[in-house]
């Protein structure tokens, strides 16, 4: 409770002494951005671990040897990522549903295990010191992307290109004969949610001095669907409060340590089961309410509607 | 006026099913085409191979355009949609979760400039045709009968049934089609609103589009089309004008099936007959103490009313037939007597239970088993086993495998192929089979849900010869056919049910004599 305390009363002490945990939000916001996008389109893509992963190696790595300025680099490291997301993406998007994501799932393994354990410029299992990080500098981009990102993602769902995912999810057959090129819409959601990984990966590499390869495996990949899940996503703020929500948990259960794991499965469990729209629905953040409550006050209103 | 699209000898196969199998037909522009046939005759698959869903395997589909002929084969759904071919789905494919205005915002899609820099940096001049397209989508529910501001924006599927589909013909529209292809737009829907869509389909072309209509309801096609096409079996038996389609003996061969061979094969409502047959079957008596009694029954899937106010018998030992049109609520109500829908309203009685509460199983041990439409037999269990389920209600092992036996010696075909999996079986085999798995559950009535199906003329032969057999056995048998001739030819009593009603009752013979069987089928 004192983490809420001191988040009201007293915010920029809070800040102050969680700085680490606010750019962590930070980054899993963007995370969770990067996973929204592809569920707008109607993807269920697990990818977004490995796309993370290209941006931190290429990031620290240019800033390693060529030592280039740290935005180029961390700009080169999003692009990568987004180019290995074309690469991922024309072979495995033409599958669908749960298909789809064991496809990429796969692909993050591979990565993990074929490239970054074995080249030895990754460092190996031993992952790669990064001298240049400025854990509370870092914070600083975090910051200011977040707002920026999500304004133009909730710009993006309004364009034609927001449009069309929108069909592509809620049906893809009708959306072709609606003159849609599926494939070419499904690609460009791909590639946008590989490069805001590859940019979240960058961006955490900036606060750490250590890029530690296991950060990058499937647990990180499923941390990244519980945000979308838990917060919601039909609305590009219910990936980010799920992000926030669940970044901030281990925090707020310190005092019940050694059963943290099992109160974020039954918080999790607990969302699907009486949320599953997630917290934010489509209505915008509404009270956590079960349908047997909304029922019953459905049937206690009806006599005064049919007035 | 040009022909707008030429079908050239198409052909597609799906392993063995020749689904389409070397069409060719011509749409004059302006015109509103008319494609029917019985199901499974390949009309949905001549359609998705027209708008690129489905390859052909050889043959050409060529688009007149301004720009001379496209040859639209082998284009993605997407290219053909941007050539100006519009289309609405036999099952719904709205967007579900999209309002009524922004399914048809999305129907714009090919025509709506990018705008994705306009908007990220919201810049007013590069906005300005959001305004004109909600209101042309707002114009365009309007013109489809749908008033989207009267309830404010709502979900897709929270509309109506009839409004849904609405829907879909607005959302073609926002693609301003140069062909429209409607795939069963009044699918379930009641006499009133079908006549709705005929009219917007007539003023729709009276505007100078050209419309390609498939739809079972005959009076629908009829009405509207001047050019009617014909398929069976992936191939056109016959186009023409409606009054020579449906005059053409192969196209009420197709529609009534025929008769056995055995006896003398007249028509329905051909000349000679027709002079002395009453408009009217004198209906049959009702059986006085029914096995199975049915009694206004009313069924609905959400918004659709499929079976209205219908009742029925079946006495102990009887073959009764419910015949009519795909559509028309037969396997509906077969599957409320067995316990798999719940009815609105109404009882069905058998026996003494009461079959609108028992649950499904309790039903088939109460001795009411159905054999469903489409056989649904275990493709990947071996014959054998997929009998041995069939008496998975009953208790008494031993007897069980001896009447397996008994069955394999009685059905040949299935004794030879005792251990090979189902699926190898040929439809006719796999009909047999499922039969056979209904009998073991010792069925006090079989229930028998469109037996020839997509079958061949021989394998119809062999699958009605075991109905009977197993009818002289002392089984008594409720038959629901699309094939009307055969099915009242075995019948002692059918009633023909149309658009969720029974529309005539009598005995087999009167009723095969009667010409307003073929109007159920083949419209007046």
């Amino acid at each position: 409770m004192d983490f809420f305390i001191q988040l009201l009363t007293d915010p920029i002490g809070f800040y102050n002494s969680h700085e680490l945990l606010v750019a962590q939000m930070g980054i899993n916001a963007i995370l969770a951005i990067s996973i929204f996008v592809t569920f707008y389109s109607g993807q269920l893509t697990l990818a977004n671990a490995g796309f993370m992963a290209i941006g931190a190696y290429t990031t620290v790595l240019l800033s390693l040897y060529p030592q280039w300025p740290l935005p180029l680099d961390m700009l080169l490291g999003s692009l990568l990522a987004g180019a290995a997301g074309v690469l991922v993406g024309l072979p495995v998007l033409r599958l669908r549903g749960v298909f789809l994501a064991i496809a990429t799932i796969g692909f993050v393994e591979a990565l993990l295990l074929g490239v970054i354990l074995n080249v030895p410029i990754t460092g190996e299992g031993q992952g790669l010191k990064n001298p240049t990080a400025d854990p509370l500098g870092g914070i600083v981009p975090i910051l200011v992307s977040i707002p920026v990102l999500t304004y133009l993602v909730w710009r993006l769902t309004r364009t034609r290109l927001g449009q069309a995912w929108a069909a592509i999810r809620e049906d893809e057959l009708a959306a072709s004969s609606n003159g849609i090129n599926v494939p070419l819409y499904k690609m460009i959601a791909f590639v946008i949610g590989a490069i805001l990984a590859g940019y979240a990966g960058a961006l955490e590499t900036h606060i750490n001095f250590f890029v530690d390869p296991t950060e990058y495996g499937i647990s990180r990949t499923i941390q990244i669907l519980t945000f979308a899940v838990v917060g919601g996503t039909s609305n590009v703020l219910g990936p980010i409060v799920g992000a926030v929500f669940l970044t901030a948990l281990p925090e707020i259960l310190r005092f019940v340590r050694d059963y943290r794991d099992v109160i974020n499965g039954v918080i999790l469990i607990l969302v699907i089961i009486f949320r599953p729209q997630g917290i934010v629905g489509r209505g915008g953040l509404a009270l956590i309410r079960p349908r047997w409550l909304h029922r019953r006050g459905r049937v206690r209103g009806s006599p005064a509607s049919a007035l | 006026m040009g022909v707008l699209l030429r079908l050239s000898d198409v052909i597609r196969h799906f392993g063995g099913v020749h689904a389409v199998d070397g069409v060719s037909l011509e749409i004059e522009e302006g015109a509103i085409f008319g494609l029917i046939g019985p199901n499974g005759a390949g009309k949905t698959t001549l359609v998705n191979l027209v708008t690129g869903y489905l390859r052909t395997q050889s043959g050409s589909v060529r688009l007149g355009t301004p720009a001379g002929e496209v040859e639209l084969a082998r284009r993605p759904p997407h290219a053909v949609a941007g050539l100006g071919v519009a289309r609405t789905f036999q099952t719904l494919r709205l967007y579900r979760n999209l309002t009524a205005v922004e399914n048809v915002l999305v129907g714009m899609h090919p025509r709506r400039p990018d705008d994705t820099l306009a908007q990220l940096l919201p810049l007013p001049p590069l906005r300005r045709g959001e305004q004109e397209r909600l209101e042309e989508a707002r114009g365009l529910l309007r013109r489809v009968g749908l008033e989207s501001e009267r309830d404010g924006p709502r979900p897709a599927w929270t509309l109506s049934y009839g409004d849904q589909r609405r829907l879909e013909v607005a959302r073609a529209l926002a693609l301003r089609p140069r062909l429209l292809i409607l795939d069963e737009p009044a699918a379930g829907m009641n006499p009133a609103e079908k006549d709705r869509v005929r009219e917007l389909i007539q003023q729709l072309n009276a505007e100078g589009l050209t419309v390609l209509l498939i739809d079972h309801d005959m009076r629908l096609v009829m009405g509207v089309c001047r050019q009617i096409a014909v398929l069976n079996f992936g191939r056109k038996i016959a186009d023409g004008s409606p009054v020579k389609v449906s005059s053409d003996p192969a196209v009420i061969e197709a529609y009534l099936g025929k008769e056995a061979e055995k006896t003398a094969a007249h028509v329905p409502g051909s000349e000679e007959i027709d002079v002395q047959a009453p408009a009217r079957a004198p209906a049959a008596a009702e059986p006085a103490a029914p096995l199975l009694e049915v009694k206004e029954l009313e069924v609905a899937y959400g918004a659709i009313q499929a079976v209205r106010s219908v009742s029925f018998g079946v006495a102990k030992g009887e073959i009764v037939a419910l015949i009519g049109a795909n559509g028309a609520g037969k396997s509906t109500i077969l599957n409320t007597l067995s316990g798999l829908l719940r009815p609105r309203a109404g009882t069905a009685r058998f026996d003494r239970l009461d079959l609108t509460t028992a649950s499904p199983d309790r039903i088939v041990r109460g001795g009411l088993v159905q054999v469903p439409e489409g056989r649904e037999i275990l493709a990947r269990l071996t014959v054998r086993e997929n009998l041995e389920l069939g008496a998975w209600v009953r208790r008494d092992g031993q007897v069980v495998q001896r009447e397996i036996a008994e069955l394999m010696e009685r059905f040949p075909i299935l004794g030879q192929r005792r251990n090979l999996p189902a699926g190898q079986l040929s439809g006719g085999e796999q009909q047999i089979l499922a039969i056979a798995r209904g009998l073991l559950a010792r069925p006090r009535l079989l229930l028998l849900d469109e037996p020839s199906l997509g079958l061949a003329p021989q394998m119809v032969d062999a699958v009605f010869e075991v109905i009977e057999r197993i009818h002289k056995e002392g089984v008594t048998v409720l038959l629901v056919e699309q094939n009307a001739l055969r099915a009242l030819e075995l019948a002692d009593r059918a009633y023909v049910v149309e658009t969720g009603r029974i529309l005539l009752s009598g005995t087999g013979s009167a009723l095969r004599r009667n010409p307003e069987v073929r109007k159920a089928y083949l419209g007046g």
